[in-house]
């Protein structure tokens, strides 16, 4: 009698399993992979910020220029690696992103978001820092934001890959990468990249970086599967 | 009849001779120093309708040599010609009333166009009718696709000037400071600031900063109120930000009185700091990098 | 009109091909016999040595005529250009920028002009122009024309001079040069302008047209100018700057008209020698100058009669909307001339004229603008005092029976602008004498009445230089005095230009 049970409830349990549906760990296919460069590209030369003494006396060592960061194994760091064709865009995430300047740097050098998604720019500077990104697509502004300012709140509503500067400073620059997606993901020194979250479908795939342009490859997901997927980029010298 | 024809020419000789003597003692109508605006044109409210079909007639007349076929700058003109015209397929302007990002108010680029741009190639267009600028203006929009789909910003609020005092120009001095103008103009507004040299506007080319010594104009107007809005603004397309989120209603006049104290004219605020550096001058802390003091 | 293309074309080159090959008759003749309205300082000399009565002072105006006096300020040799492609390169701006269609100013174009050729824009002294910039113009017009005249008189038997004379019909044509104005013009310094102007006739002989200094917005203030020098009157609509180049329509005949028999020798498009003190509001809507200037219609040199005379101008334009800037003005001209001279041998002394008598052209003229359209009206009421109008001998009493010669003329010009390069226009004048010097003088005598078309085509506008192809035809009719039949009478001579020009400009 008590095996009968036993068979009945592991069968009703069995089937209950079988039928529910699968609580995914993770939703969706993943894209990952890693940005190399074949060629030589350029030697980074050192910042002076001798015009900029508060900044100067932050750094030990003078802050290399960061237009191409490359990692041992001939890896490629800033690289924006997005979706740039297939599957829904979507809403902009609620999730905003930061964009800060310290040391009289852009930290970080690029910075990744989708158009319409809450940016907020910081001055953690003891000196005055004017905010320029010098879009085309998007309206071109030019604020002043001195130490002890509140944050700039704004939005891109169109895709560009948008300069910016500062007019004080002009070793200073970084990105703006405004994109159609959410999916986008900017290399470490280390080149690597993992796009998560796609639904099944056919993509596109970018990778862009500020000098030596960009990539696309194709790719498909089909479930929760991870592809792999590499880009190699030209390095120039010039 | 002849004595009478006498007494004319020699009454209008007389009248030259006495108006000789007497210009050379004119000054400027009433406007302490400062040229004076286009008899009221330039605060007009444009009521007219633009028409584009008329006003591109009216461009290729008067805009293309400088601005070019597609409004993009490059007339025939454009290489002999510093600073380089407007660009409007961008729609970026240095002279606005609305805030730093935003398009321009009609009546801001009709003051543009009647007041010219001092320092530059762009004529003063007053006797062009209000019709005639209302037309152009609507062909100029044509050439950029953000006009269909924005509106221009809201006008920044000037609030009513506050008295010319020492105490407004020392409060404008320390903004002058604070602000880090000096690290571009320059802590004597010369134009010489640290971060001065090397300077290249939006479109890459070669650009410095106002020069207030020797400047009684500036590119967009001549009064005060032209002045603050030029820092409330800022002047899109060049290093100058917008200094708006910073410097809000009265205190914008502080340093508006300072800036006036820099220039070459006899202003009320020039007179009032001139007559108090004679005694007070050793008490300011020179502009500029401060941290060692 | 006829299309500007075919008349540089080949239909045109056959016809001139046979033109070549006829005799030119002179082209001072053709002139001398429009020019009604000739120099009279020659009256004036004849007339001091001739003893004079009404009959003498008829019969000189009549002979200097036919003596084919030539006119120094009238005729067409003399170029009116006011027109400078030197600015153009000085500011980047295409001449249609300041030009309704060059040589005539728009609003804009006339506050630059009074502003003394200046942008204002703090870039207008030389040192801000490139080293290699100079400021210099030319402008010359090429061209093929056709002059007639009618009742001319002629020996009855060709080679005869016996014969006695008849009255013929004259035609000339042929290919002919303009003079050519040779000229620069600018700023010294800010806000101190000069023009130096050198006009030649069709032979390269050359006089000074304008040379004249200007400060400009002196204090700081658009209202007071002086000028200084030989100038263009202020005049509202520029003969200097229209649209009209043929012998018969290069000139406004109201301009320049001289009663008949008056020794006067002015005309209101003459450039004066003088000082003018002008002014205007900002954008140059509302203007007015008054000069002082000497009595001797420009003219340089010892003989300036040590006498003035003054003139008043002053204008004003109302925004017109869409349809363009209308303006409206007033004029006088008050001058005199002296009728006394001390003498030597008889012969009056240049400059030591004394008794003088006045003479007055005072009128209104407009620019108005409909769209496309733009209308000129002109209206000058003119009068001269009876020793001036009468030719009075210097030094004698006044003839009996002179009286003050008046007269009211006037004109409608008309342009249509098709386009900034296209510009059609047309023109009728009229002159009528109110009063003559002596009731024995026909009441009609000097009556002009003139009609002129035309068409300017600009085959390229930009900001370097110009041509325009240029086709014009001119009738006017004068009444003259009778030359065959008893004095008294009168004869309508009628004389018409056809011009096909290329006008150009660097």
């Amino acid at each position: 009698m008590r095996m009968k049970i036993l068979a009945c409830v592991t069968l009703v349990v069995l089937t209950t399993m079988a039928l529910a549906p699968a609580t995914p760990h993770k939703a969706g296919g993943t894209v990952t992979g890693k940005v190399t460069y074949t060629g030589t590209p350029p030697k980074m030369k050192p910042i002076d910020m001798a015009k900029e003494p508060s900044c100067a006396k932050q750094h030990a060592t003078p802050v290399m220029n960061e237009s191409v960061v490359t990692g041992s194994g001939n890896t490629l760091g800033d690289v924006v690696v997005y979706i740039s064709a297939g599957g829904e865009a979507g809403a902009a995430p609620a999730q905003g992103v930061e964009f800060d300047q310290k040391g009289c740097q852009y930290i970080p050098h690029v910075l990744a978001m989708q158009a319409g998604q809450q940016l907020t720019i910081k001055n953690d500077d003891q000196t005055s820092h004017n905010i320029h990104p010098m879009s085309k697509v998007n309206p071109e502004w030019n604020k002043s934001q001195p130490p002890g300012a509140p944050p700039i709140q704004v939005k891109y509503e169109k895709p560009e890959f948008i300069p910016v500067k500062c007019n004080v400073h002009p070793w200073m620059h970084g990105y703006f990468a405004v994109l159609n997606t959410s999916h986008s993901a900017v290399t470490g020194a280390d080149g690597s990249f993992s796009l998560t979250g796609l639904p099944p479908g056919k993509y596109t795939v970018t990778a862009w970086q500020e000098r030596f342009g960009t990539q696309s490859q194709e790719v498909t997901i089909t479930g929760n599967e991870t592809a792999k997927l590499d880009f190699v980029l030209k390095a120039t010298e010039y | 009849m002849s004595r009478d024809a006498r007494r004319i020419a020699s009454l209008a000789g007389l009248g030259i001779v006495f108006s000789i003597i007497s210009a050379a003692g004119v000054r400027a109508q009433g406007n302490n120093g400062l040229p004076r605006e286009g008899q009221g044109q330039d605060n007009k409210i444009i009521k007219n309708v633009g028409r584009p079909a008329v006003g591109k007639v009216e461009y290729v007349r008067y805009c293309v040599g400088c601005h070019g076929d597609h409004g993009d700058g490059q007339g025939e003109n454009t290489p002999w010609i510093e600073p380089k015209p407007r660009d409007f397929t961008l729609a970026v302007f240095k002279c606005r009333s609305t805030p730093s990002g935003t398009l321009p108010t009609d009546q801001d680029l009709m003051n543009t166009i009647r007041r010219g741009i001092v320092h530059s190639n762009m004529p003063e267009w007053r006797p062009l009718p209000d019709q005639m600028i209302a037309d152009i203006l609507s062909y100029i929009k044509t050439f950029s696709p953000r006009w269909k789909t924005e509106q221009p910003g809201t006008p920044v609020v000037v609030p009513a000037e506050t008295p010319v005092t020492m105490e407004s120009i020392l409060a404008g001095r320390a903004m002058f400071q604070k602000f880090e103008c000096w690290k571009c103009h320059g802590p004597e507004g010369r134009g010489n600031g640290p971060s001065a040299s090397g300077m290249t506007d939006s479109k890459d080319q070669p650009i410095q900063p106002l020069d207030f010594t020797t400047s009684d104009r500036f590119k967009c107007g001549t009064t005060n109120a032209d002045l603050y809005r030029i820092f409330m603004t800022g002047l899109d397309g060049t290093p100058m930000a917008s200094f708006s989120d910073n410097i809000k209603g009265d205190a914008g006049w502080d340093l508006v009185h300072y800036l006036r104290t820099m220039q070459p004219m006899r202003t009320p605020e020039a007179t009032i700091w001139k007559a108090w550096l004679a005694t007070h001058a050793g008490e300011l802390k020179p502009i500029g990098d401060q941290t060692g003091q | 009109m006829r299309s500007t293309k075919g008349m540089c074309g080949a239909q045109w080159l056959s016809a001139c091909a046979l033109a070549v090959g006829a005799s030119l008759l002179s082209v001072s003749t053709a002139s001398a016999t429009v020019t009604r309205h000739s120099d009279s300082t020659i009256t004036l000399s004849q007339a001091a040595i001739d003893g004079r009565t009404a009959r003498d002072a008829y019969r000189a105006y009549v002979a200097s005529i036919q003596n084919n006096e030539p006119a120094a300020t009238a005729s067409y040799a003399t170029m009116r250009v006011k027109r400078i492609p030197a600015f153009a390169r000085k500011y980047g701006l295409r001449c249609s920028a300041c030009h309704t269609a060059w040589p005539e100013l728009n609003s804009f174009g006339q506050q630059f002009r009074d502003n003394g050729y200046q942008l204002k824009n703090e870039r207008d002294t030389p040192i801000s122009q490139s080293n290699a910039y100079f400021p210099i113009t030319i402008r010359v017009t090429p061209q093929f024309h056709m002059e007639r005249a009618t009742k001319q008189l002629v020996d009855a038997t060709p080679g005869d001079g016996e014969s006695g004379q008849t009255e013929k019909t004259l035609t000339s044509h042929g290919f002919d040069l303009s003079g050519m104005d040779l000229w620069t013009a600018g700023t010294l310094w800010k806000n101190v302008s000069f023009v130096a102007l050198l006009s030649s006739d069709n032979f390269a002989s050359f006089h000074f047209e304008a040379v004249n200094l200007r400060f400009d917005n002196l204090g700081d203030n658009p209202w007071l100018n002086l000028k200084v020098g030989k100038f263009e009157l202020d005049n509202l609509i520029s003969e200097k700057r229209f649209l009209f180049l043929s012998d018969n329509g290069g000139s406004y005949a109201t301009y320049h008209f001289s009663a008949p028999g008056s020794s006067v020798d002015f005309g209101v498009g003459d450039n004066q020698l003088g000082a003018e003190l002008s002014g205007h509001s900002l954008n140059s809507y509302t203007r007015y100058s008054a000069a002082v200037l000497s009595s001797n219609d420009g003219d340089p040199g010892s003989n300036n009669f040590s006498s003035y005379d003054a003139n008043f101008n002053f204008s004003q334009a109302f925004d017109g909307g869409a349809m363009g800037v209308e303006r409206i003005g007033a004029y006088a001209y008050v001058g005199q001339r002296p009728t006394s001279f001390q003498t030597s041998g008889g012969d009056a002394i240049a400059g030591s004229g004394t008794n003088r008598k006045t003479f007055y052209r005072a009128g209104f003229a407009g620019d108005f603008f409909l769209h496309k359209l733009e209308f000129l009206p002109f209206y000058l009421h003119g009068n001269d005092n009876a020793f001036l109008a009468s030719g009075a001998t210097p030094n004698e009493p006044l003839p009996d029976g002179a009286r003050d010669a008046s007269w009211n003329g006037g004109f409608l010009e008309t342009h249509y602008y098709i386009n900034q390069q296209l510009v059609l226009t047309q023109r009728v004048e009229a002159i009528r004498m109110s009063q003559q010097a002596f009731s024995s003088m026909p009441s009609t005598l000097g009556n002009v009445d003139a009609y002129s078309f035309g068409t300017r085509w600009y085959p390229f506008m930009y900001s370097r230089a110009g041509l325009a192809v240029h086709g014009e035809y001119s009738l006017m009719k004068t009444v003259s005095p009778g030359q065959t039949a008893e004095e008294g009478s009168t004869v309508n001579i009628w004389t018409s230009s056809l011009l096909f020009a290329l006008d150009f400009d660097f």
